[in-house]
Parts: structure tokens; sequence; C-alpha cells
């Protein structure tokens, strides 16, 4: 099988990664044939999961598709590299009802279009016009601090340091105080002290 | 009179729902004609949280995910980094993994004892279950020091050595489970109230949950005997004796049926873990927490967990940071491609006993 796949399909050999695990790198023009032959022929016929990974320096997205035999034995781990911008790759909703589903999500997160999936409406987010958020150009910490406003009361993006120095400020400012008052105060007494004399 | 077609929202605040999501039903009279699950209710960013933290920062929060079961999913963090970074833990830490992972199911077979029987309004036993399940999260304490989210499940083996003692308690645990198990047979799996309810509803068609990847007792309940530990074995699955319990009927009661005889063969695997619990280290010696690099490299690990497998993708890219997490539980495929089909033609009634019975769970969707 190995080597029909090496010579059919892959770049490159296929990759044991543990005796239940393989792992084949293919170009995209490959993918559904690829699955194809491993479920007409091996009996790969579960579709596990779709995941992508954004190598936003690398300037694609790594879509791995992991497929199982129906007695879940073994997992093949095909992997494909596509572009990252205006992303337009083919549904697997028709073979794998799951995939509908699955693609919906990665849409979703990513921006990928999945061509033949009817229904890649929202899914988790709600009006959602921002970069799709598993994109790593997709900074978190930016997008909250933008979009977000803390409750009254409930602030916690206080700059620790600051804050801190503020507090020491001002426990210094009330000790002399304090001091201040009593120095006062016991002026005071001494006066009254005297003057009673 | 005429029924009226209505438009109704099952959840997210109710209690046949099973967490924070709802299903849009449409309905004729009290029957089902369309139904839209609808989550957005809880994202916290897991995956995205995962990739700006080192990977013992990420470590802490993957627990989270589950909160019936969050064992599985440390369990998976710590096998796909040990994978990438070539460790290999030692037997012992195998062993004890084994354990905390079967406790785990049993507490969570509890929970879902409590949320199935509760969804026809047997309320007696779900205030067993959760009694039950207390004994359980009281061993957690003790061993991890929290009854939830343990953060035990370590990468390099387990976070701390069993407390003296620890074995014969768990051992007294088992005991009184082997006793307990069966009166839950009395009171709910042989109750004709549950029988009544539950027999013919929910079906699901073999060649139906074989073609959508369905998993766990959606699978065994139609007779096919799918369990990692069995099919693709990890830890010390393979050295220990266990049955894959199945049933024919492919409804909520043969889903129960199987979770029920599940719940022995737990019991039956604690026992030889507590008996063969090998002595040893706990731990490998793992780089500085802040300089544990993962290589350019990705995996797919999977455990079987109390609702079926359990699954992660892990990318690495030579940095102390996760390049890419993705957690793949039976929930997001059962809350959509599953349950919106199997709800259309079903009573408004039956809606919560159905969603119990595949195991959903909405922190898994949205991740």
């Amino acid at each position: 099988m190995f080597k029909t796949i090496k010579s059919n399909f892959a770049t490159a050999d296929v990759e044991v990664k543990r005796q239940d695990l393989y792992k084949v790198v293919i170009k995209y023009d490959r993918l559904s044939a690829l699955i194809d032959f491993l479920y007409n022929n091996y009996t790969y016929k579960i579709l596990n999961a779709i995941t992508c990974t954004d190598w936003i320096e690398e300037g694609h997205f790594a879509l791995t598709y992991l497929i199982t035999t129906e007695d879940r034995s073994n997992t093949f781990m095909i992997q494909t590299l596509v572009g990252r911008e205006d992303t337009k790759v083919e549904s697997f909703s028709k073979k794998f009802k799951q995939a509908q589903i699955m693609e919906r999500d990665l849409h979703e997160m990513y921006g990928i279009d999945f061509i033949g999936n009817d229904n890649l409406k929202e899914l988790s987010l709600e009006n959602w016009v921002h970069t799709p958020p598993l994109r790593r150009e997709f900074d978190t910490l930016e997008f909250v601090n933008e979009h977000l406003t803390f409750r009254e009361g409930r602030e916690d993006n206080v700059d620790v340091k600051a804050e801190t120095k503020r507090l020491r400020a001002l426990k210094k400012a009330q000790k002399e105080a304090d001091k201040k008052a009593k120095e006062a105060a016991d002026a005071s007494a001494l006066k009254e002290n005297e003057d009673g004399k | 009179m005429e029924n009226k077609h209505i438009t109704i929202f099952h959840g997210p605040q109710h209690p046949g729902i099973t967490g924070n999501m709802s299903v849009e039903l449409d309905l004729i009279g009290e029957t089902i004609q369309k139904a839209t699950t609808h989550v957005g209710y809880l994202h916290r960013g897991f995956e995205k949280l995962v990739e700006r933290r080192t990977v013992i920062q990420a470590f802490t929060i993957v627990c989270r995910i589950c909160v019936p079961e969050p064992d599985p999913n440390e369990a998976n963090f710590a096998a796909a980094v040990e994978e990438l970074a070539g460790i290999e833990i030692s037997e012992r830490s195998k062993y004890i993994r084994v354990m905390v992972l079967e406790l785990s199911r049993l507490a969570a077979q509890f929970l879902w004892l409590a949320g199935q029987s509760g969804s026809i309004g047997l309320y007696a036993v779900g205030q067993w279950a959760i009694a039950d399940r207390d004994l359980i999260l009281d061993l957690f304490e003790e061993l991890t020091g929290a009854r939830v989210y343990h953060m035990y499940i370590y990468p390099g083996g387990v976070r701390r050595d069993l407390p003296e003692g620890f074995l014969e308690r768990v051992s007294k645990l088992l005991s009184y489970m082997k006793k307990r198990l069966k009166d839950y047979d009395d009171i709910f799996i042989n109750n004709s109230s549950f029988k009544n309810r539950a027999i013919g509803v929910g079906i699901i068609s073999k060649e139906e949950a074989l073609a959508n990847g369905y998993v766990g007792q959606v699978l065994r309940g139609c007779g096919i005997a799918a369990d990692v530990r069995k099919d693709a074995p990890y830890l010390i699955y393979g050295d220990l004796d266990f049955e894959v319990p199945t049933e024919l009927g492919g409804d909520v009661y043969a889903r129960a049926l199987v979770r029920r005889a599940e719940m022995d063969q737990s019991v039956h695997i604690l026992e030889q873990v507590v008996e063969k619990m090998p002595e040893g280290e706990i731990m490998v010696k793992m780089p500085a927490h802040r300089k544990f690099k993962l290589p350019k490299d990705d995996t797919w690990v999977k455990v079987e967990s109390a609702r079926g497998e359990f699954a992660y993708y892990m990318a690495g890219d030579g940095t102390e940071k996760i390049r890419r997490m993705q957690v793949r539980g039976p929930s997001l495929v059962h809350a959509y491609t599953l349950l919106e089909n199997l709800l259309v033609g079903a009573e408004l009634s039956d809606v919560a006993l159905i969603m119990n019975s595949l195991g959903i769970c909405p922190p898994e969707i949205e991740r």
C-alpha cells in the first residue's frame, strides 16, 4: 500500500508514526483521489477529523484529514498544504456526512471555503465580522482591548507595577498624614496642659 | 382542535439540556419536525489560548474542557506531548494513569445516571448517583488535591505518587461498588418507568452509525464493539482483561444497558490495576518547563472516554509553544450530524432523554 501511495499520490514516503498511525503529505490536487483509494481498497471509511494548522510565516495552511479503518485499528493522517488567502477547497460532506460540521467549524475559525458544503453558516460565533479567530494574525489580547470593556469594579487590566507604586505612595502619604495629625494632637495636648497649669 | 406549528428553544437554561447549548425545535403538536443545534454560549477559546502558552502552562487548562470527565483531556495532552518530544514514561505511571482514567469513567457514568434518570423524573436515582460519585471524588481529592479538575496526568508521568494505603482504599470502594451497582439495576435499569420511556426511542441503525463516524455507546448500542482500549490499545490496556459490552437495540435503552455494563467492566479493570500496580518511578526527568520545546512535527492521539473516542491533534513548531492543538470529542458530530436527525419525528418529552443518551458535552464543540 505504501509503495502505491508513494508512486501515485505522495511527494514523500509514508511516515509510520506509530503502529496504528501513518502520515502522508500530498499535493492538494491528489487529495480526493487518495481518500478514494484508501476508502475503496483498504476500508479507511471513517473520517475522524479535519484539522487546520496555520503556518503564517510559510504562507500556508496545513489541512490534515484523519481517516480510520472500519475496525478502527489504523489511522491515516493525510496532510495537504493550501494557501492562506481566499482559500477554497473541495468539500467532503457528500462522502462523509460528518465532514459537514467539521468544515463549517474550520470555515468559521480560519475563513476557508469548502466548495460543495451547503451549510457554512455561523457555528459558535455570532455576527462575527473580524478576522477568523484561529488564524495566527488574530490577536486575542488586542481584540479584547479594542472591543470589550470591563464592568465597573471588575477591572483586571491594571498595570501591576504602576498599581503597586500608586498604592505604596498612598500608604506613605497616609502614614505621613497620620504622623502629622499625631504631632498636632500631641502639641495641642501639651498646650492645654501648660494652659491648665 | 388543529395543532399549530410552533418553534421553541430547548435550552440553554433548561434542566434537560446537557450543558450550555440549545436545540431549536419546530413542532406540530408534540412532534418535532425539525431540530437545529445552537452552541456559542460558552466559547472560551481553549485551542487559541494553548497557542500562546508554554507547554506546561497549556497543560493547566486542558482539563477544563470537560467538567463531567476532565481526565481524558489530560491523558491525551500528555500523550501527545510525550510522543512529539520522544518521552517514554514509566510502567508505574502507566498503571496510575489507567487507574485515574477508569475512576474518572466511573464518576462520569454516575453523572450520566443522574442526568438520564432526571430526564424522566426519577430523581432518587440521581441523588444516589451523585452521592456515589462523591466517593470517587474523595479518592481524587486525596490523590491529586482536587475533586474535579485534577491536573494530575502530567507530561512525563503523573504529578505525585499514591498516598500510603491508597490502593487499599480503592479496593474498599470497588467492593462497595460491586454491591451498589446492582441497586441501580433495580431502581433504574429494570424499572418499568425507564424501560417504557427508553425502549424504541432514539433508534440509530448500525449502518448509519458506522458511516457517520459516531462513537462510544452510540456504536456499541447497535452491536458494534468499538472501543479504543481494544482497537488501538494505549498505556497498559493491552495487558488487561476486559470486555466491550454491546447491545443490538440501537435505542436509548440499549445505550443505557451498555453504559451500565461498562461500569462493571471499569470495576473489573480497576481490580486488576490495584493487584498488578508495579513499584518504580512516577515521573521521568523533564526539561525545565520554560526551556521545553516541541519539535516541528505533529501527531494524533486518542483514548476511550466515558462517552466514546476522544482524540487530540497536536503540532509543535520547534518553540516552547504548541503551534496547534485540536480537540475531537464525540460531541461535535453527535450534537449536529446525529442529534439534528435523530430528533425529527421524536416527541418533545423525549428530547432530554435522547440527548442524555448521546454523551454530548458542549465545551468540546466550542473548544
